[in-house]
């Protein structure tokens, strides 16, 4: 899986690259995966072959790690062109998905596909086991996020809120690819799938009826809640975990109330998928901040007790970490002290409390929101350390102006909308990377990066943190300390994250290059306004001196 | 309007005299010493053109070029080809005026405005709602309607945006941010029709940008039986409603919609041709040349197919 393992620790117990020899690594193998936009998500290694994937067309090539010379077996989908138009912010794909062999199925690889499909694989072979249609891109609903596997599940979100999708959320059998279950992140209880006890614990959070009462008329339908992000699963628990994003339209004033369950945290019962509970983060959004990312799992101490722990690094620049058994509010804090449009979290509540300065609102020109649209943290998996109890961020550092218009043409029709510009935020940089403790909020090191921290991080128990940056570098760090121990500039920005394995007795780093997605819309797209990509293009305008477009893996060890 | 004053407020071009397109022209070097004596009066407060034309000044006016603001492609208006019915409308204008009309074409709806005419690259936008506040507007030379477009087979019975129809039909296709738009939503039909109407445009958001509903393709949706009713601003679905081989109907709908707090939705407009503001010389000369040319204008109209309504007396006048 793309989280590694259930917790989503993307943790290494292996130590052979550690911080005493890091600066030994050196590369020992290299694929092209032929395809020039951004590469988000890591590949995949298991059994002794790396599974490697590509953004549309999705292409996929199982490498044989005894011979990496010869492509295995490769997959290469027919997808309807049209789903290319259709997504927002390049065509990026997070990776792939495997469930070992059982006695109903063998080995197994999933895939989303740009065009909404859902496909299922032979892991050993490559052969097409069974494909479902799971968006529809006629509807504007296309799949970048990678599929989760858990129990005999594999569960898929959705995309496309902007565009009028009512997020849902489905669980199809890995057997044969029949739905399970099917839940929305809107609507009547039943539809969202509330379960008797939703929230009993925390009533304050809202229980029964807020699909509907917190929208005007049916604008629930409408509604967005898309969730393209990741997941986590507790198997003592049985239960998933994972964020529902923006409402729509955009436009705040089109849709008054709460508009929940979006940007909601939810967690729901893997095997009929009711809610146990649900606590929505922003109230009525105004800002894009899509719930969807990174949901990590720990066993931490909370007030001298072993609590089940699950932390949430959201877009709108606060971390939140809950009970994952009730969804008790543990602590709520600010990724960076620059995060302005709250002041805080009333952990009593649950609510944030705001800055009206830095609202949206049609009748007023906001400058200097931070975080931007894009969130201080975006679509990176992040890693736990649970020996040193440390999560390590990768971060964006970037503020926005947001100036809303509304222009006359004729007839009385208006053009209605907002420039947004994106820069760096007040520390200077568009990225950091941080060592975290996700109970106390305390910051253990923190350094800057030129660029985004655009897919996360790698932790070892060798005291090391590894990651890529926009402009191409793959870095390792101390752990302990935030030191620069080793960098490799590789062929173009990275967008994903890199991931160790063990081969043979041998200890391997490696990572995607390929530079694109939503920071690098600007270079995929050849864009010049710097208000294009909802700002990305002015904020990553410097990213072009420093790397081009390419495509494909990159392999590491110890060259001693 | 010969002998008008032409004002200038400085900074308004976010210039200096330097850029001023007048003082590049040789013909205006008697006026721009009085730039430069008013520009000592008033300093930068406010450049003034006391500007009385002569006969021989206006004659080298009149062998100037008019240049008009049009759209690159922005159908059936104008585009680069010429082949817009306000093309038309801006020939007419030049042969009155006997000037040759030279297209300053822009792409961005949103700004042609504030990019073009206020900038001075051009001087007269072709369509403008009467009294809008960016420009000087002419006396309106036609006033038309938002219309119900159906399939004339379907025989529905659609009125009004009461019409019991709407609530039935599967699609009805419209122009966000229209009155239009407002109707829907007051009708119940916003959000079934959200994802439609993205459609429409291939998913492309509208927050950020310019995306634009041609409706040329909304009045096809209608004809090949994708959408019950379009619901557009009459001319600028006029022609294609005429060239549709389905037999298409055009129902104007009435001025007489309200939204839920009592407020007006306008179903009927006046349209102007619009000047900078500091051109009243030129808007002048405008009103007069519908006023004298008022049958071919409404010929070229009716050419277009555009449903015309008679002017409210209020109108009459800008």
């Amino acid at each position: 899986m793309q989280t590694k393992d259930y917790s989503a620790s993307h943790f290494s117990e292996m130590s052979q690259i550690n911080a005493h020899n890091v600066q030994h690594l050196q590369p020992v193998w290299s694929f092209s995966t032929g395809i020039l936009n951004g590469h988000e998500g890591g590949p995949l290694v298991i059994d002794g072959i790396m599974y490697v994937h590509t953004p549309y067309p999705n292409n996929i090539f199982a490498i044989d790690l005894d011979n990496p010379e010869k492509i295995l077996w490769e997959h290469k989908p027919k997808q309807n062109p049209a789903a290319r138009a259709v997504a927002c912010c390049d065509v990026v794909n997070r990776g792939l998905a495997y469930a070992p062999a059982s006695a109903d199925y063998p080995a197994t690889i999933f895939q989303n596909q740009l065009d909404g499909h859902v496909v299922a694989l032979n892991a050993k072979t490559g052969e097409l086991l069974w494909k479902m249609e799971n968006s529809d891109i006629s509807m504007g609903s296309t799949l970048t996020m990678a599929p989760f596997v858990a129990k005999d599940l594999v569960l898929v979100g959705s995309a496309g809120a902007e565009l009028g999708v009512r997020g849902y959320t489905t669980a199809y059998s890995i057997k044969d690819g029949k739905q399970v279950w099917r839940v929305y992140a809107t609507g009547p209880d039943a539809d969202l799938k509330l379960a008797k006890d939703f929230n009993s614990h925390n009533p304050h959070y809202g229980q029964f009826g807020l699909g509907l009462k917190t929208w005007e008329g049916d604008a629930w339908k409408i509604g967005g809640g898309t969730n393209w992000g990741w997941y986590a699963f507790d198997p003592d628990l049985d239960m998933l975990y994972y964020g529902s994003g923006n409402p729509a339209p955009w436009n705040e004033t089109m849709r008054p109330g709460d508009n929940k369950w979006t940007m909601t945290i939810w967690g729901r019962d893997i095997n009929t998928g009711e809610a146990k509970f649900g606590y929505q983060k922003t109230p009525h959004d105004e800002w894009d901040y899509a719930g969807v990312n990174y949901m990590g799992l720990s066993e931490q101490l909370v007030d001298g007790k072993m609590t089940k722990l699950l932390t949430h690094p959201d877009r709108n620049g606060l971390v939140y970490t809950m009970n994952r058994e009730n969804g008790d509010l543990v602590n709520a804090f600010k990724i960076d002290d620059t995060v302005n449009w709250v002041k805080k979290v009333d952990l009593k509540t649950g609510l944030p409390i705001r800055d009206p300065e830095f609202s949206t609102h049609m009748d007023h020109e906001a400058k200097g929101i931070c975080p931007s649209a894009m969130g201080y943290h975006n679509q990176g998996i992040e890693s736990y350390d649970p020996n040193k109890k440390l999560f390590f961020m990768g971060t964006n550092h970037i503020c926005m102006d947001w100036e809303p218009f509304m222009l006359p043409y004729r007839a009385g029709q208006f053009f209605v909308g907002a420039t947004l510009n994106m820069y760096p935020g007040p520390k200077g940089t568009l990225g950091q990377v941080k060592a975290m403790n996700s109970v106390t909020g305390k910051f253990e090191w923190e350094i800057k990066e030129k660029f985004a921290v655009w897919g996360g991080t790698t932790a070892t128990a060798g005291d090391l943190v590894f990651y890529g940056t926009l402009d191409g570098q793959i870095k390792a760090l101390d752990s302990r300390n935030g030191k620069e121990l080793w960098k490799f500039k590789l062929p173009s920005g990275v967008i994903g994250h890199p991931i160790t394995f063990g081969h043979k007795g041998k200890q391997y780093v490696a990572i995607y290059y390929g530079v694109g997605g939503w920071p690098g819309v600007g270079l995929v797209f050849d864009l010049q306004d710097p208000t294009a990509g909802l700002g990305a293009v002015g904020a990553f305008k410097e990213l072009a001196h420093y790397t081009q477009q390419g495509g494909g893996v990159m392999v590491f060890a110890l060259g001693y | 309007m010969l002998g008008q004053a032409l004002c200038l407020p400085f900074g308004y071009l976010g210039a200096t005299t330097r850029d001023c397109p007048l003082q590049r022209h040789h013909i205006f070097k008697p006026v721009l010493l009085r730039i430069n004596m008013h520009i000592k009066k008033f300093l930068i407060t406010t450049l003034c053109l006391g500007m009385s034309l002569t006969i021989s000044q206006a004659m080298a006016e009149a062998n100037k070029p008019l240049k008009v603001c049009a759209a690159e492609n922005e159908m059936p208006y104008s585009n680069k080809a010429g082949e817009g019915f306000e093309n038309k409308l801006a020939n007419l204008v030049g042969t009155a005026l006997g000037r040759k009309v030279v297209y300053v074409t822009w792409t961005d709806p949103r700004y042609y405005i504030r990019d073009t005419l206020d900038k001075g690259l051009c001087d007269i936008a072709i369509g403008v709602d009467k009294g809008d506040p960016r420009v000087l507007t002419t006396q309106p030379y036609y006033r038309s309607g938002y219309v119900f477009i159906t399939r004339k087979t379907d025989d529905l019975d659609l009125k009004n945006w009461d019409s019991e129809a709407l609530r039935k039909v599967q699609r009805i296709a419209f122009v966000p941010d229209t009155p239009p738009e407002v109707m829907i939503r007051a009708i119940g039909r916003y959000n079934d029709m959200f994802n439609y109407s993205q459609e429409l445009v291939g998913f492309k958001s509208k927050r950020n940008e310019y995306v634009k509903y041609e409706t040329s393709k909304l009045v096809s949706e209608v004809s090949s039986g994708h959408a019950e009713v379009a619901a557009l601003w009459g001319p600028s679905a006029a022609r294609y409603v005429k060239a549709s081989t389905t037999p298409l109907l055009m129902t104007v709908i009435p001025d007489d919609n309200v939204r839920a707090d009592g407020q007006k939705v306008g179903s009927h407009y006046s349209t102007s041709m619009g000047v900078r503001k500091n051109d009243p010389t030129l808007l002048a000369q405008l009103n007069k040349v519908i006023e004298d040319s008022r049958d071919e204008i409404t010929k070229l109209l009716e050419e277009e197919g555009v449903p015309l309504l008679p002017e409210t007396d209020t109108s009459k006048k800008s």
